[in-house]
């Protein structure tokens, strides 16, 4: 490792655990939000320079992009003396509860160190066997190889989790705020932007196949495109009693299953694609699943105050 | 295997339909569950006479799959589950105190069925962890659906649920990286006692018990189940916290050396007998209903947290039954309790417990139920708890050096006595008692009764079970 670099990453890990320390104990809320998006970024910089793109997309998107829209809008709704309300700075007095908090800390790293340490040498199983079956998994890149296809239970139930953070909070039937008209530049900006997630979010799902990429991540870059619209109003009120929207979100769940079980009827083993067909069937369940992950996503942030009643 | 994957799928795509067409018809979850419950009823049936089977998901070799491992304990808590799903739907669809008309209560709860199935079947440590993620939202939404008053508990269900999720996480990076492979079958061949282990399994511990309560981190339970509406109380109760225990059982049964097993078994033990204790004295003083049937779930998985401990302290079989009758046990008695309790508070219009005055005469039936259950909580011969306690105890009478673990056991059925009886009494005080704002549902009360029948029903299958479960589970 060069001088530069590792100045870069002590700087950006030194920074995150500022941000981090900021996030929790800024005096304003609003300074708090303001910091912990700034956080999720350098978060997203720290996966990029790891090597991991994929992750640092989605962390952008969704930790730093749409959190920082739902926090902002929560802040919004709050009343004033919430927002304003000077909380308790990190106090300097009680000398005690930060020896002991010192203390416990110490222990608890050391503990840690000493269990983590064994897990340097520790061996690389599952990797190899993962490369050796590469060719039969229908896909080049061995990340979406164990979402969709060694491990592709786990990914389907992902997906019901995130149907079900949606259908949560369906039932607390908040009240969206009010968007305020936007103003002539970010509506000019956001015409330029929005164009740009679409191939984004397009290129980064069909690069999937060869190298980093996906469906999650293709979900989260569409829903940024598609909330941004919303919050200028260009894009019409997304309600679940549209009968589209309700089939994009159940549609990645429906073709996966679907799948699951044409495979199962064909060659008798749940969710084992024939190896000619894998690549199409891969590439079908991620195209329905990046929908139903973006029209999630975009729901839970803009969707509209429904009701839960028919 | 077929028919256990086939009894995960259908509450599964029964959810998906119902979200498409806004259907709130209960009679399709009710079609669904039954579907569902013979389906498991013949895995059952294939895994007594064929023993245990295994199914690698997309065909790929064993390390590398996820796989479904159909073990006896585990198709029967897929008829159990499944079971629990067609009693509740029956109940949610009559009563008039379970707010499924306005809200998405039965995709939820078909999702929380297959949600658990997906858990018995999984045999992964990491699908183990997405199936948890899933169970745990999924209550949460359930509990937020009784409205504004349950947010507050249901946000601190949340937010102690992720952290728990995330100590369970980490113990799973801390295995996998270790050892390199997350199937439990191949990962216990392969654990050794190490630094590296004991944090792994602490971690996953500790993320495991926040999850199914069990005492000291058991706080955010009673309140979460209390006020959740009446049919989700009784899902929650009776199934969702034994979901992380059954993971805890696999993992200090399978995974975990013996050594660390016999280290870790008395604290698991000592937690039990906490939480008999202090769980059945906070349900002794609770004002409230539903909060008291709350607590004393607190209590009771005390008991299969005894077993578990001391079947790992002292490494002995027989005290696998023990664990698994008190689940199966608790969840039908609790089904019952929960049921009759929210069908009183509806139609005596009081919260308190105090509301119950003359409940003997007003709702008689209900009353009967809460106290035949409350009578298989306590352990009164022949009912299912008996059999249980009977199984534990048999073990701690044999030594005397074992009779300290028996007090606590009897400490426990003392005080799980008096909070049952501390109704009982209230309800045949019958000198004025609390009349019905309206007429009681006849049909929903005999309901609430049928689990309570069927845990003392178990009694009359009580040798052939014993004897089955000791040869499955050995």
């Amino acid at each position: 490792m060069s001088g530069v670099e590792s100045v870069f990453d002590f700087a950006l890990a030194g920074l995150l655990l500022m941000l981090a320390i900021g996030a929790l104990h800024a005096p304003r809320l609003y300074v708090c939000v303001m910091l912990f998006i700034a956080f999720g970024l350098v978060l997203a910089l720290t996966w990029a320079r790891l090597g991991a793109p994929d992750l640092a997309l989605a962390e952008a998107a969704i930790g730093a992009g749409l959190t920082g829209v739902l926090m902002l809008g929560m802040l919004a709704r709050s009343p004033q003396e919430v927002m304003e309300v000077s909380r308790r700075v990190l106090s300097r007095g009680n000398l005690a509860v930060w020896a002991l908090s010192g203390l416990v800390l110490v222990m608890l790293s050391q503990v840690l160190w000493r269990g983590v340490s064994g897990l340097l040498d520790g061996p690389v199983l599952l990797p190899d066997m993962a490369a050796h079956h590469q060719e039969q998994t229908g896909v080049d890149h061995p990340v979406t190889a164990v979402l969709l296809n060694y491990r592709a239970w786990d990914t389907l139930l992902e997906l019901v989790v995130l149907l079900l953070a949606l259908l949560g909070v369906r039932q607390v039937r908040l009240s969206r705020e009010r968007f305020p008209a936007p103003w002539p530049l970010l509506l000019a900006w956001t015409r330029v932007l929005v164009p740009l997630t679409v191939l984004v979010g397009g290129y980064v799902l069909w690069r999937g196949a060869f190298a980093p990429g996906g469906a999650f991540q293709a979900g989260a870059v569409l829903a940024a495109g598609a909330v941004a619209l919303r919050l200028c109003q260009v894009l019409p009120p997304i309600r679940w009693q549209q009968l589209w929207v309700r089939a994009l979100i159940v549609g990645g769940l429906m073709i996966f299953l679907l799948v699951g079980l044409v495979s199962a009827g064909w060659r008798g083993g749940w969710l084992a694609y024939p190896s000619a067909w894998a690549g199409t069937m891969i590439l079908l369940i991620e195209v329905a699943a990046a929908l139903s992950i973006a029209t999630i996503l975009t729901l839970l942030v803009v969707g509209e105050d429904e009701e839960l009643w028919p | 295997m077929n028919y256990a994957v086939i009894s995960l799928l259908i509450p599964l795509l029964t959810a998906l339909m119902l979200l498409v067409t806004r259907s709130r018809n209960g009679w399709w979850v009710i079609g669904s569950s039954t579907l569902s419950l013979s389906s498991a009823a013949v895995a059952l049936q294939s895994v007594m006479h064929g023993g245990s089977q295994w199914l690698n998901l997309g065909d790929w070799e064993s390390p590398l799959a996820i796989r479904f491992h159909l073990m006896p304990v585990s198709a029967l808590l897929l008829v159990f589950t499944a079971l629990i799903h067609l009693l509740v739907s029956i109940y949610a669809e009559r009563s008039r105190h379970s707010q499924t008309k306005r809200t998405d209560f039965w995709p939820l709860a078909s999702l929380l069925h297959a949600g658990l199935a997906a858990l018995w079947l999984s045999n992964d440590l990491f699908n183990w962890y997405v199936t948890l993620e899933l169970l745990g939202l999924v209550s949460v939404a359930l509990v937020t659906i009784s409205g504004p008053k349950a947010y507050g508990p249901a946000l601190r269900y949340l937010l102690l649920s992720l952290a728990a999720s995330l100590f369970y996480l980490l113990g799973v990076a801390v295995l996998y990286g270790r050892y390199g492979v997350l199937d439990l079958a191949v990962l216990a061949e392969l654990t050794d006692a190490g630094p590296t282990t004991r944090l792994a399994l602490v971690l996953m511990t500790l993320g495991l018990m926040l999850k199914a309560a069990c005492w000291p981190l058991h706080l955010w339970l009673p309140p979460a189940h209390a006020s959740a509406p009446t049919a989700v109380s009784a899902l929650l109760s009776a199934l969702v916290v034994k979901g992380p225990l059954f993971i805890l059982w696999m993992l200090w049964s399978r995974v975990a050396p013996s050594e660390l097993a016999v280290q870790a078994g008395p604290l698991l033990a000592l937690a039990g007998i906490m939480a008999l204790i202090f769980g059945g004295w906070s349900a002794l003083r609770a004002p409230y209903i539903k909060t008291l049937v709350a607590y004393s779930t607190v209590a009771q998985l005390g008991y299969a947290l005894l077993a578990l401990g001391l079947l790992l302290y002292w490494q002995k079989p027989e005290l696998h039954v023990a664990l698994w009758l008190f689940v199966l046990a608790h969840g039908l008695a609790k089904v019952s309790m929960f049921l009759a309790a929210g069908e009183m508070q509806g139609a005596l219009g009081s919260k308190r417990v105090r509301g119950l005055k003359g409940a003997t005469q007003t709702m008689p039936v209900a009353m009967f139920a809460f106290a035949v259950a409350g009578g298989s909580l306590i352990g009164l011969p022949p009912s299912g708890g008996f059999l249980a306690k009977w199984v534990l105890l048999r073990e701690l009478l044999l030594q005397p050096v074992h009779w300290p673990w028996a007090a606590g056991v009897l400490l426990g059925t003392l005080i799980s006595a008096a909070y049952v009886f501390r109704v009982v009494t209230l309800a045949f005080d019958r000198a004025n008692p609390t009349r019905p704002s309206y007429d009681p549902d006849r049909f929903a009360q005999w309901l609430a009764l049928l689990p309570a029948i069927l845990v003392w029903g178990m009694a009359l299958i009580s040798r052939p079970l014993i004897e089955w479960l000791t040869g499955v589970t050995a």
